[in-house]
């Protein structure tokens, strides 16, 4: 139990990317399954940022001088995370636009009523 | 100068596709790729000089402090590795100069070529780099370009293919960022050079931590390059995509999702400790099954394209069972089988787009008798099929020998049977098509003779493909002892 | 005579400026606060969204036209790539470096002022184009 309350980032972040999967497995909608997509995206990303996290110390961001590099957390993983975050915004992106180009052709956006057309054609 | 050709490399491919989007007229794009790639391949083959000469090439970008910079990382297999690609990738493109008229609409075509230029430009990126990030960015980017070729074709199933591509890869990808951060994590460093070092001296402090990195590592390469039982997006994906486009998919892509596995477990991990895990034969079973479901799938398709996509997941299970017998040799002979299937895979798909074309149907059915009238094609067929079943001298013949040497000296003798096993299931779908084609008599009656040739300027580049092909069966000796 | 959408459109002509203005603040003080070039980016692309969601289509072709986009996403790879490609090889072989003044000013750090800049308009650029492509309903 101690271990769960200490390390409380990393147990949250694993929670949520079990929420997010769950969301892509069990619904039908495609734009839930989108969100689910996000959620696991986003839940990787807290857990990879409170890596860096040191207990005490404060936002890597040089305002005085007089500051050395003790009095910051470590800002590798955040600056790495930026670029998840864009790809992770790209990737919806494309899902959306398929999204829609599968609405134009089925005119229904439920993925079992998909299944069920295709198979009479 | 020489030792910034990997840079060089990415670079060019990544400003040539991008003044693409400036310019829109069909003439120049093609002139411009074909220029960006061809100089892209000679360079390779300096860079192969290079490295045999010299030895393993460490180029640090940045300044020359290797823990925070980009590191590119060049030894004779990535070396060899890149010559192949860019080789393979400028035959598909002679070849789709002539054939891409047909198959997407003409406000696409620039398309096209932006994202085969960017999709080169990542897969060199993935194989060159020594740097566990940077590796992550370049795998996204091959993932979109991936999903954006099968997009152009603007049918049904395109869509529903892409879609299921798309939705497995981002959940390959999370799973990957996932072991990066527990490594991260354990090791404060993310080049694979010094994760090593601290990996070896200090593993057994963190037994599960260790085991979650490689689990999650397996699965989610695996997802993205077809492994057995998370293939199902193959089939679809590559049966649908547009010919040159099938053929980039299922020759380069998969393969470099594969040889990112065996960067992480034999170089970030070295082969003296990965024997301690269970992964490696967890590899070895999965490589396996996949061997013999994918040939077993593939006898009872009915489009010419899906049974050699499903032949693509066969083969893909020869290069797993090869890492997972964990010696030098194993992962020699996987470096090399992926050598040879790629240049095998993207001539009989380039075969299959030339048979679709001339006879306006994607059904094997349709294909009988059809050695009277393209025999020049069905030969070359009939050679790359021959590589796949195992005839000697091919280089499909020599993976599996030297596969069962493998076997032998590891100590694992039963596995043999596996190998012969889809060997005899590979004989099953590709010779009826070849039997068929040369002698089938029902549709015989009624057609000329040569009367559906392909001129010899469009057979150009399968031949040239098929070529390289026997070259690499004749000298594998010489190419297995690089590695 | 009233339009259906009058405080729309006044509020819009005093907000719309003022957000694009945060916008390329955000962008211009990448290296000396949080933001950067993503964010900064995606403010100026959403007041573009917003001119075209108040004032339709018509008056943005008029503004900036979508070919323009396009090219301005590919020259700003370009000179992205170009400026990259030149920082690297400035530390290897010693070629000039712009000015590092001193922390605190806007123009010290060396290339990252010029790569946010880049950065912001490709942003841009590009949610502007994703959005226009949506609301049309063919991809």
């Amino acid at each position: 139990m101690e271990f769960i309350i200490e390390n409380y980032y990393e147990v949250g972040a694993v929670i949520l990317f079990g929420v997010g999967f769950v969301t892509l497995m069990l619904h039908s909608n495609l734009i839930k399954k989108i969100i689910g997509i996000n959620i696991m995206d986003t839940a990787i990303f807290l857990f990879f940022i409170s890596k860096g996290y040191i207990l005490g110390k404060e936002a890597p961001i040089v305002t005085e001088l007089s500051k050395t590099a003790d009095n910051y957390i470590n800002p590798v993983p955040s600056a790495l995370m930026l670029t998840g975050i864009v790809v992770a915004v790209t990737t919806t992106a494309f899902a959306l636009g398929l999204t829609i180009k599968l609405y134009k052709h089925y005119n229904t956006v439920d993925l079992e009523e998909i299944l069920k057309i295709r198979e009479e054609s | 100068m020489i030792e910034l050709i990997p840079f060089i490399n990415i670079l060019f491919l990544i400003i040539f596709s991008f003044t693409i989007i400036i310019i829109k007229k069909d003439k120049i794009v093609k002139f411009m790729s074909l220029i960006s790639n061809l100089a892209v391949f000679i360079l390779s083959i300096f860079l192969l000089i290079q490295v045999l000469d010299n030895g393993t090439l460490l180029l640090n970008l940045g300044k020359s402090s290797s823990l925070l910079g980009i590191q590119f990382y060049v030894g004779p297999m990535e070396a060899v590795l890149s010559v192949v690609f860019t080789f393979v990738m400028l035959m598909i493109l002679w070849f789709s100069y002539s054939s891409i008229e047909n198959e997407i609409s003409k406000s696409r075509i620039s398309f096209f070529y932006i994202l085969i230029n960017l999709l080169l430009a990542s897969l060199l990126g993935v194989i060159y780099s020594n740097d566990l990030f940077n590796s992550y960015v370049f795998i996204e980017v091959s993932t979109l370009s991936a999903c954006g070729l099968i997009i152009l074709k603007d049918k049904k199933e395109n869509i529903k293919a892409t879609i299921k591509y798309l939705i497995m890869s981002t959940i390959g990808s999370g799973l990957v960022l996932m072991a990066i951060a527990y490594v991260y994590s354990i090791t404060g460093h993310l080049n694979i050079s010094s994760i090593n070092e601290v990996i070896i001296s200090s593993y057994q402090n963190h037994n599960n931590a260790v085991l979650i990195i490689l689990g999650l590592f397996t699965v989610g390469l695996g997802i993205k390059s077809a492994v057995f039982p998370l293939h199902s997006w193959l089939p679809d994906a590559h049966s649908s995509a547009p010919t040159p486009a099938s053929a980039a998919l299922s020759a380069l892509v998969i393969k470099v999702y594969v040889f990112m596995l065996i960067k992480v477990l034999f170089r970030m991990f070295s082969y003296e400790i990965i024997n301690d895990f269970i992964i490696m034969d967890i590899i070895l079973l999965l490589g396996s099954m996949g061997m013999i479901f994918g040939s077993i799938m593939a006898i009872f398709q009915k489009e010419l394209k899906r049974m050699v996509a499903y032949s693509s997941v066969a083969q893909m299970g020869y290069i797993v069972f090869g890492i997972g017998l964990g010696t030098v040799s194993g992962t020699a002979i996987a470096v090399y089988h992926i050598i040879g299937h790629a240049v095998t895979k993207s001539s009989l798909f380039l075969i299959s787009g030339l048979f679709i074309e001339k006879t306006s149907s994607k059904k094997i059915e349709d294909l009988k008798g059809i050695g009277k009238e393209m025999p020049i094609t069905l030969g070359l067929f009939t050679i790359g099929a021959f590589s796949m079943v195992g005839i000697p001298i091919l280089p499909g013949f020599i993976s599996k020998w030297y596969l069962s040497l493998t076997c032998i000296e590891v100590g694992r003798v039963p596995l043999i049977l596996i190998i012969l096993a889809s060997s005899l299931l590979n004989v099953l779908y590709y010779f009826p098509i070849i039997i068929n084609g040369y002698f089938g008599n029902e549709n015989l009656e009624g057609k000329i003779y040569k009367s559906k040739k392909i001129e010899l300027k469009r057979l150009m580049p399968v031949f040239l493909l098929v070529i390289a092909m026997i070259l690499i069966g004749a000298f594998s000796s010489r190419l297995i002892d690089l590695f | 005579m009233i339009e259906k959408d009058m405080i729309l459109k006044q509020i819009g002509k005093i907000i719309i400026p003022l957000v694009q203005l945060f916008g390329i603040y955000i962008i211009i003080n990448g290296h000396l606060s949080p933001g950067g070039g993503f964010s900064g980016g995606a403010v100026l692309g959403t007041s573009f969204i917003i001119m075209n969601l108040i004032y339709g289509e018509k008056f943005v072709e008029k503004f900036i036209s979508k070919k323009f986009f396009y090219k301005l996403i590919g020259f700003s790879i370009i000179f992205y790539a170009f400026v990259k490609a030149y920082s690297f090889l400035s530390d290897i072989y010693n070629l000039p470096h712009p000015i590092v003044g001193e922390p605190g000013n806007v123009f010290s750090g060396g290339f990252i002022l010029y790569l946010n800049i880049a950065l912001g308009i490709l942003v841009a650029s590009v949610f502007y184009i994703i959005f226009s492509i949506f609301i049309k309903k063919e991809v």
